[in-house]
């Protein structure tokens, strides 16, 4: 290895591919797309919560009517009783001012239906929004009329929720921890794993093959050895890929600072909190419970956890990017090389399922096996590690992947160097063993 | 001292032998040809020389010295497979070879610069390759193999896919380079190039060596005994004694043209004066082999051995 070439090799492949026009707006649109999907339903949320719906509403028992108070989505107007025959003309009249005819009945204490008339079957928010204020003033009613003294403040006091809070004993004595933070973290950073192999291993071999197909590559490896253009590209594509996740990263905040300054974030969190979580659940925090987060943020061991996510990111890197890079040595043109990535694609989406069911169980065979096989570790081990793992598990994990990732990298560059030179012959699974001895 | 020399080198592919035993020796300053019809064998030995691939068995020196890593800076190679990065800038991409071969960036922007203009292209120096026409790409891959100055230059086929203006520009620049003191290693099966510009040869037929030697020296091995013979009869009797005649036809400026073969034993001078008595001689000329039909030869009887 001449560091010197590897260096100009590294510059050159780095550049060719951020200097792409597919990847600057690869770059550029995924985070606005992404900050679309969030905005985009909201406000539209927004825009249909403008004009509000008239319901009228016809109190038969003469005692809730009050209680309907206008919202962002219905305006309520009471009418005194009528038949049902005036009550029809009076909607057909309306011709489409009034949403809906909401009709209380006089035993509504007992019955607890009310009816709803309307040219279609109504809103489930509608709906909803009805059953919430009747449900409430009914049970209020309800309580009143028990005539207890303090029963309010009774009822009040006895609705109980237990906090789970969990601590864990190390070393350094006792601290109180959030698995939950730590699992979501766990997970969220397996799946980095996941992502960044599958998307940017595909880039490796995509640029093997491409130095093949323009017939560079003899040129090339005329002036530098095989391993060094070889481990120049898997490096240069992994700062491409880190370049990549950090425009998106501050892309994605900015977007989201900005979303919510305009008050879209803030006016759905749900919404929002969902898609940053990338569809995993977060753990439920209200504003109220802002000591709680901090107090679990600082639970976790984060040095450790991303220390070792590091370690495992690298290591589980290495492997694949290797294993691309001779796939791709070995083929003529991108389509052929499906018959060599379907395996390697497949083992770590397994390795992801795998991760996945390990949270259920984490101390299961399976998943202690699958987090020292190299090829699944990086992604099962990180999911694990919130669950204690044993030091000696995480050692002989690190050192395995390690192991197998070197090698793997040796026997890929036996592979490539061959590989490069052949043209126009489809190639063998038995062929490319064949050229590593 | 031999500049190139390949000792006894033997290179296998699974099963299949590409280079049996292969020696040749190359001076330095020389054009030397390398030849052989299509798998040979003549690319195995230029991967060796550019340590793309190692022999199973033999030795190569470079300068009396055994091949090592950093001799690759000294070569400038121009494969027959040969591409370009096409998305890069023209001189992007020279200045990147230069460097890879050990330059550093200013030489190599110098450089680069300098053939650029030299071959008409320094318009060309910020444009992306895939903008410019084949014959430009052409010129833009010889100035990679040559930017860095190197001591030997190898070419595979440098003229496959050149039109005839390119070429002589081509063959223009290699024998400057040439006689500014670079060594050329020329492959090719266009035996026309190699009589032309090659001083000494090899001749590779299925893994072996088959024939190697200086160009003339080789022609002269290879005459026929055969002769021209321009006269201003349009006749020419036979004279068993001293030659047969395998062909004769009306010379273009009057007169015929006969092609003789002389027989064993039998001098020029003798010839010449017989003839003179008989008829108007106007022209005679000995017949030496093209390097095409030597190669013919030499390898359909090679093949028949074989």
């Amino acid at each position: 290895m001449d560091k010197r070439r590897f260096l100009l090799v590294l510059q050159r492949e780095y550049y060719s591919i951020v200097a792409k026009k597919s990847f600057i707006l690869t770059t550029l649109l995924s985070p606005i797309i992404m900050i679309a999907l969030i905005a985009v339903p909201v406000l539209l949320m927004e825009f249909n919560r403008s004009d509000a719906q008239v319901v009228t509403v016809i109190d038969q028992s003469g005692r809730y009517a009050d209680k309907f108070v206008d919202s962002d989505d219905f305006k309520y107007s009471v009418l005194p009783d009528m038949s049902s025959s005036d009550m029809k003309e009076r909607f057909m009249e309306a011709d489409g001012d009034i949403y809906a005819i909401l009709v209380i009945p006089k035993d509504i204490d007992q019955s607890h239906t009310v009816n709803i008339y309307s040219e279609k079957p109504v809103k489930m928010s509608l709906s909803r929004e009805i059953s919430d204020i009747l449900g409430r003033s009914l049970s209020e009613a309800k309580i009143n009329s028990y005539d207890i003294p303090e029963l309010k403040k009774i009822i009040a006091e006895s609705n109980i929720s237990v906090e789970v809070k969990s601590h864990t004993w190390d070393e350094s004595g006792e601290s109180l921890s959030s698995s939950e933070l730590a699992t979501v973290t766990g997970l969220f950073l397996a799946f980095l794993t996941y992502m960044f192999v599958l998307m940017y291993g595909a880039m490796i071999m995509s640029s093997v093959v491409e130095d093949k197909t323009n017939r560079i590559v003899e040129v090339i490896i005329s002036s530098c050895r095989p391993m060094e253009l070889m481990l120049g590209k898997i490096v240069s594509i992994a700062l491409v890929g880190l370049t990549q996740i950090a425009i998106w990263s501050v892309l994605l905040s900015i977007g989201m600072f900005i979303l919510s300054v305009t008050g879209i974030f803030t006016s759905s969190p749900d919404v929002a909190a969902t898609m940053v979580a990338g569809g995993t659940q977060m753990p439920e925090m209200a504003a109220g419970e802002m000591p709680e987060i901090i107090q679990a943020i600082l639970g976790v061991n984060w040095l450790r956890l991303l220390g070792i996510f590091v370690l495992y990111f690298i290591g589980g890197y290495l492997l694949y990017a290797s294993l691309f890079a001779a796939f791709g040595s070995a083929v003529d043109q991108q389509s052929d090389a499906n018959q060599f990535t379907m395996p390697v694609m497949m083992i770590i989406i397994i390795a992801l399922l795998i991760g996945q069911a390990c949270m259920e169980n984490p101390d299961g065979t399976l998943g202690v096996i699958c987090s020292l096989i190299p090829f699944t570790s990086p992604i099962v081990m990180m999911i694990r590690l919130p669950y204690n793992v044993p030091a000696w598990e995480i050692i002989t994990s690190i050192a395995l992947l390690y192991a197998t990732a070197i090698l793997f990298t040796w026997l890929a560059a036996r592979i490539y160097r061959t590989g490069i030179l052949m043209y126009g012959r489809k190639i063998s699974f038995s062929e490319i063993l064949r050229w590593v001895k | 001292m031999e500049f190139i020399e390949v000792n006894d080198v033997v290179k296998d592919y699974s099963g299949h032998r590409a280079l049996d035993h292969v020696s040749l020796k190359v001076k330095e300053g020389t054009v030397y040809g390398l030849l052989g019809p299509n798998g040979a064998g003549k690319t195995s030995l230029i991967r060796l020389l550019n340590q793309i691939t190692r022999p199973d068995s033999g030795e190569i020196f470079l300068d009396g010295r055994p091949l090592a890593s950093e001799d690759v800076m000294k070569i400038g190679y121009l494969p027959e497979e040969r591409g370009l990065y096409k998305k890069m800038k023209v001189l992007s991409h020279i200045v990147y070879l230069g460097r890879l071969k050990g330059m550093t960036k200013s030489d190599a922007y110098r450089e680069g610069r300098m053939w650029l203009e030299r071959m008409g292209l320094e318009e060309w120096a910020d444009k992306k390759i895939e903008a410019l026409s084949k014959g430009m790409a052409q010129k833009v891959q010889f100035i990679s193999t040559v930017v860095h100055r190197p001591r030997l230059l190898i070419f595979d086929e440098p003229f496959s896919g050149f039109d005839p203006v390119n070429t002589e520009q081509l063959k223009k620049e290699i024998l400057r380079l040439n006689e500014e003191g670079a060594t050329i290693l020329f492959s090719t099966h266009n035996m026309a190039s190699v009589e032309e510009v090659c001083e000494e040869l090899s001749l590779i037929n299925k893994s072996r060596v088959v024939l190697q030697g200086n160009v003339l020296d080789i022609r002269q091995q290879f005459k026929k005994n055969l002769f021209t013979l321009h006269i201003a009869e349009p006749v020419l009797a036979p004279d068993d004694s001293l030659f047969t005649i395998e062909s004769i036809t009306p010379h273009p400026l009057g007169g015929s043209e006969a092609i003789i073969r002389l027989s064993k034993g039998v001098t020029i001078k003798e010839t010449i004066e017989k003839i003179n008595r008989a008829y108007t001689l106007l022209g005679f000329e000995e017949v030496l082999p093209t390097m095409h039909e030597i190669f013919i030869e030499t390898v359909t009887e090679s093949n028949g051995q074989a």
